[in-house]
């Protein structure tokens, strides 16, 4: 018999189609040619741009200039050190406010909304209300109440409240379907009734989950809280900040709250850190 | 000797047209030991559950101590409940809390909405849930948390939580499937001191022939929902032991000449 080599084997190979790995589907089609519309739109806005002049080399130094004056000569110049962390604090506890109200909400909602735990009418038509209400964004919600309650801090609360309410719903009803059912048949068997299961098991098994979803909630919450200061006119950083750029045209007074705002931001991120790992190790 | 529990003509059906259990008919006695050995799918978990209703059954009479399984309304269910203790393969302990606090959600059942939810339990209680522990040996893992325990330490903290209802009964489906031969004779070990000294019925689903032959009183087979064997195990032929596992089994992986030599 003749010897084969790696050669003979291989070769064959070598003139058949080209292996697939995926089998086709039609999604993958759609997705593909929704990339390459997206690409092509892309380029063609680059290229139709009305520039009125402006050439693009001068406008980027402008900006250049401009981050630098905000950011190497920051100083105070309508405010004081003090009045400004008086102001985020405004800022921080307009988002505290409304993550808890919406965390107490979302609670009950969340235990309804979980399948596991509710009838299938109710979890149902909970989780539809939910993404209607997560599908509009905040500032929309803040200015749809501010048709009844005026712009300001009441509309802001409002609106924000509502928003985290979509989101934490979704956020935590999804961490209590992820329960093993074994575990809330046990209780039941033993003649235990669900407000005892949800707050024996349900609630300590999921805690984790819960308080992280919540504080993530809380940072997206002081973000929205500072667009809400400039565009609802809620008061705290975020006011000053559309001030010291809208109205006193004061770049160097925007770079030293925009520092504030990054301060208190990589706080909250060392807090959250801390906050999870003291969690997964306490009893 | 006094009847405990008693089924008659007891089916369910699954949706339209899967039948798990059909027209089963047996009754359990006080303190008695028995074992419900079949395949896979024969219908063991689901008889358990219609015994403590965690499933309804479709058709049939089930009686337990003077009451009728069936006709309980949601109170009532409740407290019969906390009369059948339950364990599991997967122990279904809340694996953050402690053992402690895992061995007194056996006593819910008994209390009000508001005292069970926030876990105010009372001395009482809490002294038998500790004695219980100890004749368990678990007194050294009474605060651990229970993620922190072996297979076998969590079946005991799933028999305390069990045995700290106070029942007349105790349903256990497949306590050992997950264990290894060791922890498996301590858990039936157990279970057969809790029958025979606590005078407790226990009634256990089983994978393990040779350890349903040895611990047992009664064995139960089922086939297909169907009760295919009832006797003394003492007295079991090789032949009905291969009827109930059907063609499944063709050649049993243990002798039932070899089964007096298992350990202990
Ligand atoms: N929730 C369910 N829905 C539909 N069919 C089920 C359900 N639970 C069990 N069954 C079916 O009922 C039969 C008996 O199941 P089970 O009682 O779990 O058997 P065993 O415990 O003996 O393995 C099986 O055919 C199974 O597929
Ligand atoms: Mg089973």
């Amino acid at each position: 018999m003749k010897d084969l080599s790696t050669k003979d084997i291989i070769k064959p190979l070598k003139t058949e189609k080209k292996i697939k790995v995926k089998p086709f589907s039609k999604a993958g089609l759609v997705i593909r040619l929704t990339l390459i519309a997206l690409a092509g739109l892309t380029i063609y806005g680059f290229i139709t741009f009305d520039y009125k002049n402006i050439t693009f080399f001068e406008a980027l130094a402008g900006s250049l200039t401009n981050f630098r004056v905000m950011f190497t000569e920051a100083h105070f110049n309508h405010f004081t050190f003090s009045e400004a962390l008086y102001q985020v604090l405004i800022t921080l506890c307009l988002a505290l406010l409304t993550t808890i109200i919406g965390a107490i909400i979302s609670l009950f909602l969340g235990l309804f909304a979980a399948q596991n735990l509710s009838s299938p009418l109710l979890s149902n038509s909970i989780k539809n209300v939910i993404a209607i209400i997560r599908a509009v964004p905040t500032v929309l919600w803040v200015l749809i109440f501010a048709v009844s309650a005026g712009l300001g801090s009441v509309a802001a609360v409002i609106g924000m409240t509502f928003h985290s309410v979509g989101y934490l719903v979704k956020a935590y009803s999804e961490a209590f379907e992820e329960l093993d059912h074994g575990v809330i048949e046990a209780l039941q068997a033993g003649g235990a009734n669900w407000w005892q299961i949800v707050w024996q098991a349900v609630i300590p098994s999921t805690l984790t989950y819960l308080v992280s979803w919540t504080f993530l909630r809380f940072e997206i919450n002081f973000a929205a809280a500072i667009a809400m200061g400039a565009a609802a006119g809620a008061g705290g950083i975020g006011f000053d900040l559309f001030m010291a750029s809208n109205f006193y045209l004061d770049l160097r007074e925007a770079g030293v709250i925009t520092f504030f705002i990054l301060a208190v931001a990589i706080l909250l991120e060392i807090i959250a850190v801390r906050l999870k790992k003291y969690l997964k190790t306490a009893q | 000797m006094t009847k405990l529990l008693e089924l008659q003509g007891v089916s369910k059906t699954y949706g339209k047209n899967t039948v798990a259990l059909s027209e089963i008919n047996f009754s359990v006695n006080e303190g008695e030991f028995v074992s419900v050995i079949g395949p896979s799918g024969a219908g063991k978990s689901t008889l358990l559950r219609c015994i403590n209703r965690m499933i309804d059954s479709t058709s049939g009479e089930i009686n337990f101590d003077g009451q009728a399984v069936q006709k309980l309304n949601k109170k009532a269910l409740r407290q019969f409940r906390t009369k059948i203790g339950m364990i599991f393969q997967h122990y279904n302990l809340v694996d953050r809390l402690t053992v402690f606090e895992n061995v007194l959600h056996g006593r819910l059942g008994y209390k009000s909405t508001l005292a069970g939810a926030f876990g105010f339990y009372t001395d009482e209680e809490k002294r038998q849930a500790l004695e219980l522990l100890s004749i368990l040996g678990l007194e050294s893992q009474v605060y651990k948390r229970c993620d922190q325990l072996s297979g076998g330490q969590k079946q005991r903290v799933g028999i305390a939580r069990a045995l700290v209802q106070k029942p007349k009964l105790l349903l256990c489906d497949e306590p050992i499937a997950s264990l290894d031969p060791n922890a498996s004779k301590v858990i039936m070990d157990y279970l057969q001191t809790i029958c025979k000294s606590m005078g407790i019925t226990v009634m256990v689903n089983l994978h393990q022939v040779d350890v349903a032959l040895k611990y047992s009183d009664r064995v139960i087979g089922i086939s297909k929902g169907e009760v295919v064997y009832q006797g003394d195990p003492r007295f079991m032929k090789e032949e009905e032991i291969h009827h109930i596992y059907g063609s499944e089994a063709g050649e049993l992986i243990f002798n039932l000449s070899e089964e007096s030599h298992y350990v202990g």
